[in-house]
């Protein structure tokens, strides 16, 4: 699966991926306090200038916004009906601006980046017991390495089913392909506690 | 969490994921077409219960959150929760929950296969629409400044086809649970 990390160098590239999730968190909280639509406007035009400063061409830039955009102008729209105009601008900016900046830092930071960062995150909860943060890395590899194997059987039973002249139903596809998957978890885990990767599990 | 659990839950999560990758399955009698990931959510909560449920949905929104396009149609990355709708994603962690709870005390094995799968069909009808829902009209009303009113007239086009999800859910809960049950063995 091809992540949404765009190779480069430019500045956002450079910068550490904990202070990136920072800045987007707190640059969320401050936009929804203002309210004020010549700033948010301006916001919008610097966070789009970030965006393309990020290397991607401009059309493919375009295309990973826009099924998000297309939502926030819809209920902008929808807005627009029952409200004044001043009223339907002010989140469609907000939530512009904020895709924009989301949108960079995930094409400026790698997977590993991210993982890092979330295991990091993780680390003190696993004083409650709720979570080992090594886990979240092997749970996210189990999850890539089985999507592939997963379509593929989802097309061997749908075959199946066509080559027995069955109707090719959810409910006559689904069940099947989630039983045989599920099936799969004891000789996975039995290969994971075999290799010793759960440390912490005795 | 055993290891067992981890990787039931991360299994959960990639056929999720494959729900999304699948051309939309459409139903036979309805022409409509399923779009299966809110699908994956509800079958989650009865195949797996609430706690590993909502773990391998909360994966998918990791992996959606690192920057890998694995919701339908491609889409993934933090811009996706800068979406008026990203109320029903984070919703549907607590869907799971509360779908996978309420399997978990209403259907057990000595009930006939007609009142399991009600029973599942109201599980999932509760934690699939109800709360997921509520989260996401909460949301939907407050980040895109729609009023409450108004975001609930809006959502309730969907209603419909999450209805006919709900239902396929149970029927897939009732087949898991006569192939390969789970619930029993909560987590």
């Amino acid at each position: 699966m091809q992540s949404l990390y765009v190779e480069g160098n430019s500045v956002m590239h450079r910068l550490s991926p904990r202070l990136k999730l920072l800045s987007l968190t707190i640059f969320g909280v401050v936009l929804f306090v203002s309210g004020n639509l010549i700033l948010l406007s301006i916001t919008v035009l610097l966070t789009a200038v970030l965006y393309r400063m990020v290397g991607l061409p401009f059309a493919d830039g375009l295309r990973r916004l826009r099924p998000v955009f297309l939502t926030i102008a819809v209920v902008a729209l929808f807005n627009l009906i029952f409200n004044p105009w001043q009223e339907a601008l002010v989140p469609l900016l907000r939530l512009s601006a904020l895709m924009l900046l989301a949108a960079t830092v995930t094409a400026t930071t790698s997977i590993t980046e991210f993982i890092d960062e979330v295991t990091a995150l993780a680390r003190p909860l696993e004083r409650t017991g709720w979570v080992q943060a090594d886990d979240i890395g092997l749970a996210l590899g189990l999850v890539l390495r089985f999507v592939p194997e997963i379509v593929g059987r989802y097309q061997a039973i749908r075959e199946a089913h066509k080559a027995r002249g069955l109707k090719v139903r959810p409910t006559t596809l689904l069940a099947p392909l989630i039983i045989l998957t599920l099936k799969d978890a004891d000789n996975i885990a039995a290969a994971i506690d075999a290799r010793g990767i759960r440390r912490h599990v005795s | 969490m055993s290891t067992r659990d981890l990787v039931l839950t991360a299994l959960f999560a990639a056929i999720i994921v494959a729900l999304g990758l699948l051309p939309p399955i459409s139903l036979g009698f309805i022409p409509v077409p399923i779009t299966a990931q809110s699908l994956g959510v509800m079958m989650a909560g009865v195949v797996l219960g609430a706690r590993r449920g909502a773990i391998a949905v909360l994966i998918v929104l990791v992996l959606v959150a690192i920057g890998l396009p694995v919701l339908s149609g491609g889409r993934g990355g933090l811009a996706i929760f800068a979406s008026p709708t990203a109320g029903f994603l984070i919703g549907w962690i607590f869907a799971a929950f509360v779908t996978g709870y309420l399997s978990e005390r209403l259907v057990n094995h000595q009930q006939s296969g007609l009142v399991q799968t009600v029973s599942f069909f109201l599980t999932a009808m509760a934690g699939g629409i109800v709360v997921l829902y509520a989260f996401g009209i909460t949301y939907l009303a407050t980040v895109a400044g729609l009023g409450f009113t108004k975001a609930f007239v809006g959502s309730m086009a969907f209603i419909p086809g999450d209805v006919i999800k709900a239902f396929v859910a149970a029927l897939l809960g009732r087949a898991v649970m006569v192939g390969y049950p789970l619930l029993p063995s909560r987590a």
